[in-house]
């Protein structure tokens, strides 16, 4: 690790020689998990303008577009959520010197510092490197980190400890070679039971969920295993790969997946680039076919058995005996807190109790006191969960009001755990570079607001989850929520308005099995309004024991949507200028000195119309594909609406060019090809356009689609391309709107 | 990067006030604008981070390029914790001194902002001064013997004091090596 550690360094030399391309340094920066962070192109918007920042070195980058001055992001893996004492300490450390003295979990387990500078990234590597931190592969395209259930080992209802498993697969494939060609990045999840949402299998590339079968009388321990899940702006359920395979082929079963997807994934178009995509074009039952071969052809590997003896050996994580009388009275708030925050495990003389972190985030000073506070009661015990927390494990039932008190000296006893206050979010444009909404600012909104009405709530309604994510690439989770919400914008005359796209009935249930149905676009403003709205709707109409998503399947989307239909409304600017604002921000949510002009106003306003009759149209196709009565006849049909939704969306963008533009798709489609792809208009700056590909495949197909899954991935898409048309719109809106003249140049006549 | 002899580059200072019972997040606009029109002297100023959701956190934070600024609770008592981000230009003398004067510029700021309504007023009796860099100044009595002058010679600088009164904080020998620096009226 010291090796690989100097040569980062001697690199990043290098790169301030400008020896290194930019984008070869990308990549080994992204590979030793140091990322970028919003505004490293040396840009900000300040709410009237974008103003360049004079950053010393200005033109030295670490990537493309990106300064070398720019403060970014660390991303720390920690495999499976599972930390020491130590190590806490370590990474509090670091946090306070190369960060802002904050630790972000986030949900897939990892430590994410801030604001950090790259020339401390050497320094900080090996710290963490010296108590058995690695930080690498936690970004690019590799294996990231590798998580599994907090409550492995003392949960009562899995198969058994996942724990030693997750272990041996990170250490087996980090740096392994053939994981080293990729297209994108690779997921993989251990979940120790099939009907909990601990694991998440389901979305991730890989999954495994523990089994034991009967062999001869004997039980033997083994893995499901599920491929191609994945959220992100297309969300897809994995796929059962094997229904059961033996502990001892995890190891060479993965490697031979990991082959098949370095040799046929796809490399060049990063939106079609992960596994799930592979999966879904080839089938599962071919795919299985390859990883089969490539299973019979692995030269054996000592290590693929050696791991899974040691994983036997699992190492005893509690205190010989309690170290506190029962006596302790209580600080404040511990029923509440005890209610919500502490797990029976199966041991019956322990449970475990969850630190709750608001938004993931905990400080330096606080992850001190915690360390103590393990060293005292459980010593190493402690996992970072997939929901942003803690997890205090192997607490003596009799310590736990004294390790209560603790907490509370540390202010550490936010009670509320895994229930509705306990909003996930993703740091969406606090720091992400991809961030288009405030999804801290909408969660910190949320969690307040709902703390403040958690007495009123009943079991049912605190079970409701609500998780936020900045864009559409999913990073909070929010498929898999009761109420989620991704980041969007959209053109309220001349001016975009943050919003977030709100969807119901997601269900953590079944290792995260079951996504949520997209409702429509809320202003961010009205998320709260919204959720609230939605609470009591539930609320009064639910049945007796009736669970959210349960309400929502039953009383139908189209119904909820026309309930909450007037909050999706932005009041004009004249009149309200809060909705042009994001949550916690003070700058106008705009993109600059956006005029309206007359002649604009009117080929706006055709756009606008084309778009909105394009999400019309989608939201119809929607609930047939989520309708399951919905006949092969009725899907094809919702595919081929999904299509002709994208068909208007371009519409809508060719009518800023031509306001007389007829709506044939074949006609629509090559003057959109010619007009905004060959132009690259229709394109983001650097990244290009990831929907224009979804675009094409409907219109190859005419709309057809095979199956409920493919008519259901084609209406997502749509949705994505419509997101796409917004968005390209507000660019033109700002170039041609305030007098710039590269569009009109940019066009053929 | 300076070596121990040199004292430590990467360095936290703080002002303490009391609590104003004004809402944190009425820094957001004020950091905003100064970003918007770069309104302080020798520092580039480009974000704001939120942590005011965290208990004992650095609330709301003024990010530049060459420090952060933020109206801390992280040590229990509120105050303006300014943290260097990147080495000085010069050694760690001007470091401090540099560092003190950008802090003592942005209290002075933030007093005089109506939308606090003069209900901020830091303690400039008093300056916590950290080393924030555990590799090369640890929380020693080593350590303490290399930042006390270095401490001494840049409030003097920056204050014109000629015998800051410079006490070393006994704390949690994991958290930074700290110094008190009283000044005179």
């Amino acid at each position: 690790m010291a090796e690989e550690i100097d040569e980062f360094e001697a690199q990043m030399g290098l790169r301030k020689q400008e020896k290194i391309e930019e984008k070869v340094f990308a990549e080994l920066r992204l590979r030793r998990g140091a990322y970028g962070q919003r505004y490293d192109n040396g840009h900000r918007y300040d709410g009237t303008r974008t103003q360049e920042i004079a950053f010393p070195r200005r033109g030295l980058t670490k990537g493309p577009d990106t300064e070398f001055d720019a403060p970014g992001m660390q991303r720390i893996k920690i495999p499976f959520g599972k930390m020491t004492a130590e190590q806490l300490e370590v990474l509090a450390d670091c946090a306070e010197e190369y960060s802002n003295g904050i630790l972000h979990i986030t949900t897939r387990q990892d430590v994410q510092l801030h604001f950090v500078d790259i020339e401390d990234t050497p320094d900080m590597h090996r710290r963490l490197g010296a108590v058995g931190i690695t930080t690498r592969e936690a970004c690019g395209n590799s294996v990231r980190n590798v998580t599994g259930c907090p409550l492995a080992g003392i949960c009562t209802t899995e198969e058994f400890d996942i724990s030693p498993y997750a272990r041996a697969e990170f250490l087996f494939l980090l740096g392994h070679p053939d994981v080293q060609d990729f297209g994108r990045k690779f997921k993989i999840s251990y979940s120790g039971c099939s009907g909990e949402g601990c694991g998440r299998a389901m979305m991730h590339d890989l999954g495994f969920i523990a089994a034991v079968r009967t062999v001869n009388g004997q039980p033997e321990h083994g893995f499901r295993v599920v491929v191609g899940g994945g959220l992100g702006p297309v969300p897809h359920l994995a796929k059962e790969l094997y229904a059961f395979m033996p502990e001892s082929q995890m190891l060479p079963v993965s490697q031979a997946i990991s082959r098949v997807y370095a040799r046929l994934g796809e490399k060049r178009n990063r939106a079609k680039a992960r596994i799930k995509f592979l999966v879904a074009q080839l089938t599962i039952e071919k795919f299985r076919e390859l990883v089969d071969a490539e299973l019979a052809a692995l030269e054996p590997d000592p290590r693929w058995q050696e791991w899974v003896d040691q994983a036997e050996k699992a190492a005893q994580e509690f205190l010989p005996a309690p170290v506190t009388n029962d006596g302790a009275k209580p600080a404040p708030g511990f029923e509440e807190w005890a209610s919500t925050n502490v797990y029976d495990q199966r041991q019956k003389e322990f449970v475990a109790a969850t630190v709750n972190l608001p938004l993931g985030d905990i400080t330096s000073r606080q992850s001190r006191k915690l360390a103590d506070i393990m060293r005292k009661y459980v010593n190493d015990a402690l996992r970072t969960t997939v929901d942003q927390n803690l997890l205090i494990r192997w607490v003596w039932r009799q310590d736990l009001v004294s390790l209560y008190n603790d907490l509370y000296e540390a202010k550490l006893v936010l009670s509320g755990a895994g229930t509705i206050t306990d909003v996930t979010s993703c740091p969406g444009t606090d720091t992400c570079k991809l961030g288009i909404s405030s999804s801290r600012g909408l969660s910190a909104e949320l969690r307040a607001r709902l703390e403040a009405r958690s007495l009123q709530f009943d079991k049912t309604l605190k079970h409701v989850q609500i998780k936020v994510s900045g864009c559409n690439n999913s990073c909070g989770q929010h498929h898999v929520a009761d109420i989620g919400f991704y980041g969007s914008s959209r053109n309220i005359g001349a001016y975009k308005v943050p919003h977030f796209l709100l969807l119901l009935g997601g269900a953590l249930e079944d290792n995260a099995g079951n996504y949520g149905l997209a409702i429509g676009a809320i202003p961010s403003k009205r998320a709260p309004e919204t959720v609230d709205r939605l609470l009591d709707l539930y609320s009064a109409e639910r049945l007796d024991g009736e669970m959210f998503r349960a309400w929502v399947m039953r009383v139908g989307k189209k119904a909820v949507k026309e309930k909450i239909q007037d909050l999706m409304e932005v009041p004009p600017y004249e009149q309200d200028k809060s909705f042009y604002v994001d949550w916690h921000d003070s700058r106008e949510y705009s993109i600059g000195d956006i005029g309206v002009g007359e002649c604009a106003g009117e080929v706006i306003t055709l756009t606008e119309f084309s778009i909105a009759s394009a999400e019309s149209k989608l939201f119809d196709a929607s609930i047939t594909v989520d309708d399951t009565n919905a006949t092969q006849a009725d899907l094809q049909e919702a595919s081929r609406q999904a299509y002709l939704a994208m068909v208007l969306a371009s519409l809508g963008l060719l009518k800023t060019r031509n306001p007389d533009a007829k709506n044939d798709p074949d006609q629509v489609f090559e003057d959109f090809k010619r007009l905004f792809i060959d132009t690259k208009l229709f394109f983001e700056r650097y990244i290009g356009s990831q929907e224009w590909p979804y675009f094409q495949a409907a219109h190859e197909a005419k709309g057809a689609s095979r199956d409920r899954d493919e008519a259901r991935r084609r209406v997502e898409e749509a949705q994505l391309f419509i997101d796409a048309s917004h968005a390209c719109y507000a660019r033109l809106r700002q170039t041609t709107v305030g007098g710039s003249p590269a569009v009109s140049a940019a066009l053929p006549s | 990067m300076a070596n121990a002899n040199e004292g430590p580059q990467r360095i936290c200072m703080k002002l303490y006030a009391a609590e104003t019972g004004i809402g944190d997040q009425v820094y957001v606009p004020i950091f905003q604008e100064w970003i918007r029109d770069q309104a302080l002297d020798g520092l580039v100023l480009f974000d704001v981070a939120d942590y005011a959701h965290v208990p004992d956190s650095p609330g709301i934070v003024l990010v530049t390029h060459e420090a952060t600024f933020a109206l801390d609770r992280s040590d229990g008592r509120f105050g303006l914790l300014a943290q260097r981000r990147v080495n000085g230009k010069g050694d760690a003398v001007d470091t401090v001194a540099s560092t003190l004067r950008q802090m003592l510029q942005v209290a002075s700021k933030l007093e005089a902002d109506p939308r606090l309504g003069g209900k901020l007023e830091f303690d400039r009796s008093v300056i916590r001064i950290e080393a924030n860099d555990r590799l090369r100044a640890p929380n020693t009595e080593e350590g303490y013997r290399v930042l006390e002058p270095v401490v001494k010679k840049a409030v003097t600088a920056v204050l014109a004091d000629k015998a800051p009164k410079v006490s070393r904080v006994p704390n949690d020998p994991r958290d930074r090596l700290a110094a008190d620096v009283r000044v005179a009226p």
